[in-house]
C-alpha cells in the first residue's frame, strides 16, 4: 500500500486553514494536513518529525505573513537545511506584489499562490496538486498557471 | 562720502574746501598707496583723482581700483594739470575713469559734474542694495520652497503607503466573505436557488468591490519610486494583449497593431495602459458589429496629440482606436477623471478608474493623453510619451 500523502500548511489564518482542510478534504480525502501557525513552529514540527524517523510532508504551503517567523525567514531555514531543503515549497499568501514572488521564486519556492477568493478555484489547484504530488509538480503548476493565470506563478 | 587723492597738499585743501563749502564729506589722500589702503576700509561715493603722483599714478590707481569688486561701482574722476594731451585723457577712460577734467577747471562745471557723479552713484549703491536684498530673498524663498517640497514629498510617500496599506487590509476582508459565501453557495445552496441567487449578488457585490481596491492600489502605486528603462512596447503590448486573450476571444475582437519602438518607461506602468485602454476598447462594443482594435505607434517630433509624424522624432505617439459605441467629446474632460462613469453599471462594468490610471500614468512618464470619438462611431485614444526620460535609464530588460 502506498505510503500517506501529507502536506504541510504553515497559515497564521485560522479562517483560510478552516477552507483548505475542508477543500482539501472534498477533493483529496486520503490527504493528511498538518498545520503549523507560523515559521517557527514549522521548523519544530519539521524537526521533530525528522528526528522520530517520521515520514515529512509531501509539500508545504507557506503563508507570508505571520507573526514570530514570516514565510521569507522560513523559506530561507528551509532551504539550507540539508534534511528538509528537498521538500517541495508553495507560497500560499494574499500578496501577488511582484516583488515578493520574485524573492521567494529566488529563495527556491516552486511557486506562488496568491489565495483564491472563491472556493471552486481553491478546489482546482488543490484537486490537481494532489493528484500529482508524487510526480514532477512543475508541468501540473503551468497548466494551472494556465487556466488560473491570476493566482499562480511558476 | 569723496575721496580726493593728490600728492600735493594745496591742491587737496582747495578742492576740500571747495567741495566742503557745498556740504559733500570729504576724505583726503596724498598718495596711491594710501588711496588704496583707504578704499578698502571705506565706502565712497566718489574719487577724483590726479594723474601726476610719485609712485603709484592715477592709471595705475584707477586700474586696482576697479578691479576690487567692493569698488568696481565708484566713479573715478580724473584731475591733471599736466598730462592733457588726447593720449593721456584717453588712457584714464580706458583705467575706468567716468571723466578726465584739466586743468585749470571751472569749479562751477566741476561741482556740477561730481554732483551728477555722485548721484548716479548713490542710485547705483541702492541699486546693487536691492539687487542684493532680492537674491537673498530669492534664496530664502527657495530654501523655504525646498523645504516644503521635501515635506510635500514625505507626506505624499506616506500616504501612499497609507492607501497600500489600507487597500490590502481591505482585501483580506473581503475575500473571507466572497469565499465563505461561495462555501455556502456550495454546500449547502444547490437545491436552493432563491437563496442561491442572493448569495451570488453577495459574491458579485464583493467582487465589484475587490476590483475597486485593485484599482486604487494600482492608481496609488503609480507615483512610487520607479525607474524608467528602455523597453521594447511591443513585448508590453503583447503581455497586455494575454492578459486579455479570454476576453478577446470571447467577444472576438480582431487586434491589428504597428510595429512600436523602444523607449524609456516603466515598465509595469506601459502594460498597465496598454491593459485599460484595450480593455476599454473590448468593453464598449457596439451590438452586431465586429469588434475590431488597432494599436498604431509612429515617432513624432513633438509633444502634442496631433504632432506631425517624424522619423527621427523624440516623441511617441501611441494610438488605440476602436469601432465601438464611442463618446460624446462634450465629456472628454470628465473621463481621465477618478470615478467618472459615462455609461450605466449595468450596461458596462468597471469601476470607473481606468482612464484616471492611464492619465497618471502618462503624466508620471512626462506624456500626453488625450481621445477623438463621436456617439456610435468608435474612439481612438491617443498618448505622446518622451522616447528618453531624464532620469539615467538602468539596466535593460
Amino acid at each position: 500500500m502506498a505510503q500517506t500523502i501529507t502536506f504541510l500548511l504553515v497559515d497564521d489564518d485560522i479562517d483560510d486553514t478552516f477552507l483548505f482542510r475542508e477543500v482539501l478534504n472534498d477533493v483529496a480525502p486520503h490527504i493528511h494536513l498538518r498545520t503549523a501557525a507560523n515559521g517557527q513552529e514549522a521548523i519544530e514540527t519539521l524537526n521533530t518529525l525528522h528526528t522520530e524517523g517520521s515520514p515529512l510532508p509531501d509539500l508545504i504551503f507557506l503563508d507570508l505573513n505571520m507573526p514570530r517567523m514570516d514565510g521569507k525567514q522560513c523559506l530561507g531555514l528551509l532551504k539550507e537545511s540539508q534534511v528538509l531543503h528537498q521538500i517541495p515549497v508553495i507560497m500560499y499568501t494574499t500578496s501577488s506584489h511582484s516583488r515578493d514572488i520574485e524573492e521567494t521564486m529566488q529563495k527556491g519556492a516552486i511557486s506562488f499562490i496568491t489565495k483564491p477568493s472563491h472556493v471552486s478555484d481553491l478546489k482546482a489547484i488543490l484537486g490537481s496538486l494532489a493528484a500529482n504530488v508524487r510526480h514532477n509538480l512543475r508541468p501540473t503548476l503551468r497548466t494551472l498557471s494556465e487556466t488560473q493565470n491570476t493566482f499562480i506563478v511558476c | 562720502m569723496i575721496l580726493i587723492v593728490d600728492d600735493r597738499p594745496e591742491n587737496l585743501f582747495s578742492l576740500k574746501t571747495l567741495l566742503q563749502l557745498h556740504r559733500f564729506e570729504v576724505d583726503t589722500a596724498a598718495s596711491g598707496e594710501e588711496a588704496l589702503r583707504k578704499i578698502l576700509r571705506h565706502d565712497y561715493a566718489l574719487i577724483i583723482l590726479d594723474v601726476q603722483m610719485p609712485g603709484m599714478d592715477g592709471y595705475e590707481v584707477a586700474e586696482n581700483i576697479t578691479g576690487y569688486s567692493k569698488s568696481r561701482d565708484i566713479p573715478i574722476l580724473f584731475l591733471s594739470a599736466v598730462n592733457i594731451d588726447k593720449r593721456f585723457i584717453t588712457r584714464g577712460y580706458e583705467s575706468g575713469g567716468v571723466d578726465y577734467i584739466t586743468k585749470p577747471f571751472d569749479p562751477e562745471l566741476l561741482l556740477l559734474k561730481v554732483k551728477t557723479f555722485y548721484r548716479l552713484s548713490e542710485q547705483q549703491k541702492a541699486l546693487n542694495e536691492a539687487h542684493a536684498t532680492l537674491e537673498q530673498k530669492v534664496a530664502e524663498r527657495t530654501a523655504e520652497l525646498v523645504r516644503t517640497n521635501e515635506a510635500l514629498e514625505a507626506s505624499n510617500a506616506e500616504l501612499q503607503q497609507y492607501a497600500y496599506l489600507a487597500s490590502h487590509d481591505l482585501q483580506e476582508p473581503l475575500r473571507k466573505i466572497m469565499t465563505f459565501s461561495s462555501l455556502v453557495a456550495e454546500r449547502f445552496l444547490s437545491d436552493r436557488p432563491e437563496a442561491g441567487t442572493y448569495v451570488k449578488r453577495i459574491i458579485a457585490s464583493s467582487e465589484r468591490m475587490r476590483n475597486l481596491i485593485n484599482d486604487l492600489l494600482e492608481y496609488s502605486r503609480i507615483s512610487g519610486n520607479t525607474q524608467f528603462m528602455p523597453t521594447d512596447l511591443n513585448q508590453l503590448l503583447q503581455e497586455a494583449l494575454s492578459d486579455l486573450e479570454v476576453a478577446i476571444r470571447e467577444k472576438e475582437v480582431q487586434v491589428h497593431s504597428s510595429n512600436l519602438p523602444t523607449a524609456d518607461v516603466i515598465p509595469g506602468q506601459i502594460r498597465q495602459l496598454f491593459q485599460n485602454l484595450l480593455s476599454n476598447a473590448i468593453k464598449f462594443t457596439r451590438l452586431g458589429v465586429r469588434p475590431q482594435i488597432e494599436v498604431r505607434g509612429e515617432k513624432v517630433s513633438s509633444l502634442s496629440l496631433d504632432a506631425q509624424p517624424a522619423a527621427g522624432g523624440n516623441y511617441l505617439r501611441l494610438s488605440v482606436t476602436d469601432n465601438g459605441i464611442g463618446f460624446n467629446e462634450a465629456y472628454l474632460q470628465k473621463i481621465f477623471v477618478l470615478f467618472q462613469r459615462l455609461n450605466g453599471r449595468e450596461e458596462y462594468a468597471g469601476t470607473g478608474l481606468g482612464l484616471a490610471i492611464v492619465k497618471k500614468i502618462v503624466d508620471r512618464h512626462h506624456g500626453l493623453v488625450g481621445a477623438r470619438s463621436r456617439e456610435g462611431e468608435g474612439a481612438c485614444f491617443i498618448v505622446v510619451l518622451p522616447l528618453q526620460q531624464q532620469s539615467p535609464p538602468a539596466i535593460s530588460r
